[in-house]
């Protein structure tokens, strides 16, 4: 037998016991609709304390501080070299800031800079998601003196001569960072050092956004190119005379490793624990809150399989009540010819086509009922959300259909109805053609 | 050489602790184009046989080969196949399937051979025109009498064009009238085209369209015979007397059958009509 008159003999097989099936198919619809629901509003759930986490900060950011510790192997630029290794890091950055105050100096015209200046890996910044308000962040040719301003570092130039020298924030900043003269200055740690202090002009290539969630946060600093701070604060040295002790280890006190997705954190953190480290990471938050959730949807998708169940249990029944009707009909296709494996690919089309039915109209009434659910959430909720600035948390969260769980809830009622239709089938095809024909 | 060999074929059926012989040792040979009629009461195992012939039942021993294979020994895949292409049915109760038009119904064999639905109705549709029902194509058989039905279940049976055509008490549920239309047209069908037909059958009647009589007493055979043959025979050999009544009523069977159908048989026929 074609194909196509397979299927036409399946539709044609169900179109004929229109109520029947119709009921059959409000079972798988109800069962689909009732798994489809419960677990959007798990996602729902997870979403909105995704949500809140991520206003928090990066979630697939891991913080190394390394203040004071002391561990096997030092916080250098080897060990750098090993993080970069572990799988599903896709950035490493640290946080380099000279030993001593006043290293490097950082001037326009009679402004000075009050802030710090730390170097980073400008690539890292990229990759870290940094955006910029102006200019871009440079990630090759010549880095030495190129600078790179919080938004807020724009306001932290004052005149050290001048009593009122502070301007606060929203007034124009006193320096034009982007325009103006910028100026480094390798600083002296005597005052008694009457030698010229080199000087560096310098370029500022960008000024990054505001944002806190952001890791090493650029707030009121200024981000230089680690190799070049390096060799001005190597040049501080050699110009106050200072010399490098030997036994000091080199280590960074900070370094943040950026990694792929939230679900890689754990494992990249664990290896870097592994080295003595102390990490820190919204995984901790995470973790617990979303374990949570994975219990709330386990509860509310185990209601919506009990139903899908008891929907297998009516297409099941209904198989096996049409095989009665059907058993002279079916005994006389075997007689005229028909293949036992016709037989049994018709039957077994029929009770998918019931599940896959029943699986499109639950999931499209799933949409509307998972609409007026956020519908419903919004209006609901709109009090509760100013409360903390985090939408969703406070009410019983809102309903999300990803595509996933479209496809998945067809499959898996078409599924249902496979496996419903599998011993009905079986049966069909065991009938004897001779007894078949024989009942009047 | 014989399309149909039937060898030593035995069948018991166990019904609880009873053993019911069906079918003894039954040996039979039917050649191709014959038209062969299996005759005998309820129970004497002719049902039994044509099943067996039509691989729709297992022997308890024996072979039938048909074209030199033994369906005995096939699977249901390869009996199903076989079906297909070699063997027509017709059903004392016609079997038609109830929501499918009469079109639909001739050329379901076709569907399950695989052809497609354009060609397949065109054969249907030549088919029903051969047996009279050009007007009644769409028709389901719920709107059809019993006799239109039955030449539904005809054209059906003959639209695949099969080596062997089996009817099973075909006019068992018609009134005498379409009975002879019906059996009429089934041994038409059969002679155009050269196929075997093996008719199954208790009425002497029917039994007279038939080139051979197979007469089945208790599972065994107790006389083969060609037809002009059968009634002078049918009282000793069934062991049982035939009444008069079903004698004179064969008569008349084969009177309105030979003069058009047969005419080498009908010779050999009208002699003991005569002679009653």
């Amino acid at each position: 037998m074609k194909l196509k008159d397979m299927i036409v003999m399946c539709l044609s097989n169900l179109f004929k016991r229109k109520v029947r099936t119709l009921l059959t198919v409000m079972g798988v619809v109800i069962g689909t609709c009732a798994i489809v629901i419960m677990v959007s509003l798990g996602l729902g759930l997870q979403k909105s304390q995704e949500d809140a986490l991520a206003q928090m900060g990066d979630l697939t950011v891991i913080q190394i501080y390394n203040y004071g510790n002391v561990t096997e192997q030092p916080l250098d630029d080897a060990m750098i070299e090993n993080f970069r290794k572990i799988p599903n890091v896709v950035a490493v950055t640290p946080v380099f800031e000279p030993e001593e105050w006043r290293t490097v100096e950082l001037s326009s015209g009679k402004y000075e800079f009050s802030s710090s200046i730390a170097g980073v890996d400008f690539d890292a910044l990229v990759a870290l998601g940094f955006e910029t308000d102006a200019g871009e962040i440079p990630t090759e040719g010549d880095l030495d003196h190129v600078l790179l301003f919080g938004a807020d570092a724009v306001y932290n130039f004052y005149n050290p001569k001048s009593r009122n020298g502070w301007m606060g924030r929203g007034d124009e900043p006193l320096v034009n960072v982007m325009e103006d003269k910028l100026t480094l200055t390798i600083g002296k740690k005597d005052y008694d050092n009457k030698k010229k202090q080199p000087t560096y002009k310098a370029t500022c290539a960008a000024i990054l956004t505001a944002d806190y969630s952001k890791n090493p946060s650029p707030g009121w600093r200024v981000f230089m190119d680690i190799d070049a701070l390096k060799k001005l604060e190597a040049e501080y040295k050699k110009f106050n005379g200072i010399k490098t002790d030997r036994n000091k280890v080199e280590a960074y006190q900070e370094v943040v490793v950026k990694v792929t997705d939230m679900k890689a954190v754990e494992a990249v953190e664990e290896v870097i624990k592994s080295y003595g480290f102390e990490t820190n990471s919204m995984e901790t938050i995470r973790k617990p809150m979303e374990e949570q959730a994975r219990s709330q949807q386990m509860i509310l998708g185990g209601l919506g399989a009990i139903s899908l169940l008891v929907a297998a249990l009516g297409i099941t029944n209904t198989m096996v009540m049409s095989i009665y009707e059907r058993t002279r009909e079916i005994g006389v296709m075997k007689v005229l010819g028909c293949l036992i494996s016709n037989i049994r690919a018709v039957f077994l089309m029929e009770a998918g086509t019931i599940g896959f039915m029943g699986g499109v109209v639950g999931v499209g009434i799933s949409y509307g009922i998972s609409f007026i659910i956020n519908t419903v959430a919004a209006a609901g909720g709109g009090a509760n959300d100013n409360m903390f600035g985090i939408g969703g948390m406070s009410i019983g969260g809102s309903s999300i259909i990803p595509w996933w769980l479209v496809v998945g809830a067809l499959i898996f009622s078409t599924l249902v109805g496979l496996i419903s239709g599998f011993s009905p089938a079986n049966r069909a095809v065991k009938i004897s053609a001779l007894t078949a024909i024989r009942q009047e | 050489m014989n399309l149909i060999e039937v060898k030593d074929l035995r069948k018991v059926y166990r019904i609880d602790q009873e053993r019911v012989v069906a079918l003894n040792r039954v040996n039979l040979a039917i050649g191709e184009g014959e038209v062969c009629c299996i005759l005998g009461t309820s129970g004497s195992g002719k049902s039994t046989l044509l099943n067996i012939m039509a691989g729709l039942e297992k022997p308890t021993r024996g072979q039938v080969l048909i074209g030199g294979e033994d369906i005995t020994a096939m699977g249901e895949r390869q009996l199903a196949l076989f079906r297909q292409k070699n063997i027509g049915f017709i059903f004392q109760s016609y079997n038609l399937m109830p929501t499918l038009t009469a079109v639909e119904n001739v050329a379901m064999p076709l569907m399950f051979r695989g052809m497609g639905k354009r060609e397949r109705n065109k054969r249907a549709k030549v088919m029903l025109k051969a047996v009279g029902l050009g007007k009644r194509m769409k028709h389901k058989p719920t709107q059809m009498s019993g006799g239109q039905q039955q030449r539904v279940g005809i054209a059906r049976a003959f639209v695949a064009r099969p080596k062997i055509v089996f009817a099973d008490e075909p006019t068992g549920n018609l009134d005498s009238h379409t009975t002879i239309e019906v059996m009429e047209m089934i041994v038409k069908m059969s002679r155009e085209h050269g196929e075997t037909l093996i008719l199954v059958t208790h009425d002497r009647e029917i039994a007279c369209y038939a080139d051979r009589i197979v007469h089945l007493v208790d599972g065994n055979i107790v006389s083969d015979t060609p037809n002009q043959s059968v009634i002078g025979q049918s009282e000793p050999a069934s062991g049982k007397p035939a009444s008069p009544e079903t004698v004179s009523e064969a008569g008349e069977g084969a009177e309105s059958a030979a003069p058009d159908e047969n005419p080498p048989a009908a010779g050999g026929q009208q002699t003991p009509l005569a002679a009653i």
